[in-house]
């Protein structure tokens, strides 16, 4: 495992994913970003295709957060651009991120608990009637919205506290599928959760990839990545140190990379 | 945890009593205050002294609804009790000056909402905790009302029309108990039917997810206070009428009246969990007490020191035995 080659991998040629030669969804090119005297990112070029899983390893402080929230529109690069879909743009914040269909779900769930699943669902833009709510509505809309992902959760009139981990995460998954986006941003969909429940996310992952929809995957659990991810892009100390395709790559590999192989030889 | 796919699904009436625990528990405490009260009191339970009842807790109940909108969005309003007073000096001072009641009315309300409005900026748009502003409120407002009346009270008459707010009986039922039915049944449907209550619950229950999926979350915050402010006006308003008089020093304490009831009807001074069914049996509770107290010939002076005790024990039983499964849960997503 020689650690030139795969640093060049990083860099000026990223490889081509299972559907190169198409137009990349996103493409990003020298993204730089500063916090005071901190080095966020120094310089990070990145692609995604459509119906694409990306999973973005590294360790803390690698600047994976920072990155997706580039992309999502919580922070302006201090230098790079950002091309969706072939056109340079530039985001101005989280709102015109999400008018670009770029969605995110958070880390930290974005549920109200004291609201019922299909309130959750349709959180910020309510179905009315008037000024009331028109709850019939929702509940068909919202159970549709479900079974698409297949996502079973038998009443719709729980409130979110008390689901289990795993159903708040699905339901926060399929309320940013259900906006219809061209990327989604996951931020560690996984980390809290049981086992029967990470394979009902993941499998919930490969089901709205196959939808079309490009994923970003964020997440410590690498077992996880060979589930789900085409392609697999190693973070260190702001750089993408690495680039890899799931099928060229393995555990003990990606570790290494994470780590920082300078540390290792 | 394993059953994330296949969680059965337990009987509707489990849900139902976990999400209203605390109503029912409120429920059951008014109705054995009132049987306490009945047996106790000859007078207790007659005609006239429940509609008593029902006139003296309209004000309580008007501002109680609007303070579990603020309380559902983890805030506080304690310049109700204040504002009150200023309303009552303000309408006192414009009637004595000749202005048509009804004008004075829409003025109150209208004054009212900019004082909401006014302290609602602070809190929401410049981050300064409810707690201090409307802690301010509290102190500027009762201030004002003072120095515009010197201290004196203003008395009221020859407004036939406006004294009716307070006095008038429709079919026998007072008119401000009609009143703050009317109030209490549009914050009901207002908190749970409507997508402005929908907004409310949401910035209370977790601002963040409220801002993230695009809701206004500040407005939301803001415009509770308005709402608060413009029923603490109809309060003063109805107060003035009844008594005949603006005073400066009216409803001294009703703000931690106001708060107790919300309370006492379940609503979470965290946020997001609040029922308008709660406040009334809250509010209810509170007026039954005082008036029960009363007719049982016990000191006045006392009767605070038991409505304080009773608000304690009822909130601490329904902390202990109701909810602590909710609480649990929260504890440990915290």
């Amino acid at each position: 495992m020689a650690t030139g080659a795969s640093l060049t991998d990083g860099g000026a040629s990223p490889l081509r994913s299972a559907v190169g030669g198409t137009v990349p969804r996103i493409r990003l090119r020298g993204i730089r970003k500063r916090f005071g005297s901190v080095d966020a990112l120094r310089g990070v070029d990145l692609e995604l295709f459509p119906s694409e899983c990306l999973g973005l390893v590294g360790d803390n402080a690698a600047g994976k957060s920072t990155l997706t929230k580039i992309i999502s529109g919580t922070y302006i690069p201090d230098a790079g651009t950002i091309e969706i879909d072939g056109e340079v743009v530039r985001l101005t914040g989280p709102a015109d991120a999400r008018g670009r269909n770029i969605e995110m779900v958070f880390q930290d769930l974005s549920l109200c608990d004291h609201i019922d699943v299909v309130g959750n669902l349709f959180l910020g833009r309510e179905r009315t009637r008037g000024p009331f709510l028109d709850r019939a509505r929702m509940l068909a809309e919202g159970r549709q919205m479900l079974d698409a992902l297949e996502i079973r959760i038998p009443k719709l009139t729980t409130r979110v506290a008390q689901l289990s981990g795993g159903q708040r995460q699905a339901i926060a998954i399929a309320r940013a599928a259900s906006f219809r986006p061209k990327v989604l941003i996951m931020d560690e969909p996984t980390s809290a959760l049981a086992v029967a429940e990470v394979e009902a996310v993941l499998h919930l992952i490969n089901r709205v990839k196959a939808s079309g929809v490009s994923v970003i995957l964020i997440t410590h659990r690498l077992q996880d990545l060979f589930r789900v991810c085409d392609r697999i892009a190693v973070m260190y100390e702001g750089t993408k140190v690495a680039e890899r395709a799931i099928e060229n790559t393995d555990l003990e590999d990606l570790v290494k990379l994470i780590v920082g192989q300078g540390t290792l030889q | 945890m394993t059953e994330y796919a296949e969680r059965r699904q337990g009987p509707d009436i489990a849900d139902f009593l976990i999400d209203n625990a605390q109503v029912l528990s409120i429920a059951v405490f008014f109705v054995a205050c009132t049987i306490f009260f009945s047996a106790s009191a000859d007078y207790f339970l007659t005609v006239g002294n429940i509609l008593n009842i029902l006139r003296q807790a309209a004000p309580l109940l008007i501002v109680a609804t609007a303070m579990t909108f603020v309380i559902v969005t983890a805030g506080i309003d304690l310049s109700v009790g204040s504002l009150i007073a200023l309303i009552n000096a303000v309408a006192a001072i414009a009637l004595a000056a000749g202005l048509p009641w009804p004008l004075v009315v829409l003025a109150m309300f209208a004054l009212g909402g900019l004082i909401g409005l006014a302290q609602g900026w602070f809190i929401a748009y410049q981050d300064v905790p409810a707690f201090i502003v409307t802690l301010a409120g509290l102190s500027i407002l009762r201030g004002v009302a003072l120095y515009l009346t010197k201290g004196y009270s203003i008395p009221i008459s020859g407004v036939p029309g406006f004294l009716a707010i307070g006095r008038a009986t429709v079919y026998g039922i007072p008119l401000p108990a009609i009143i703050a039915a009317a109030v209490a049944l549009v914050g009901y449907v207002a908190i749970g039917r409507t997508k402005y209550g929908r907004q409310v619950v949401a910035v209370g229950s977790n601002a963040e997810a409220a801002r993230r999926v695009g809701m206004p979350a500040r407005w939301i915050v803001a415009s509770v206070y308005i709402v608060s402010g413009v029923c603490a006006a109809l309060a003063g308003i109805m107060l003035a009428a009844r008594l005949g008089s603006g005073s400066s020093n009216a409803a001294v304490g009703f703000e931690l009246q106001a708060i107790a009831a919300v309370v006492l009807g379940g609503t979470s001074l965290m946020g997001g969990r609040g029922t308008i069914l709660g406040t009334i049996l809250g509010t209810l509770t509170i007026a039954v007490i005082g008036n029960g107290l009363i007719l049982m010939h016990i000191s006045p002076f006392f009767t605070q020191i038991v409505t304080g005790a009773i608000i304690l024990a009822a909130i601490w039983i329904n902390t202990r035995i109701f909810s602590t499964r909710f609480r649990l849960k929260q504890r440990k997503e915290g």
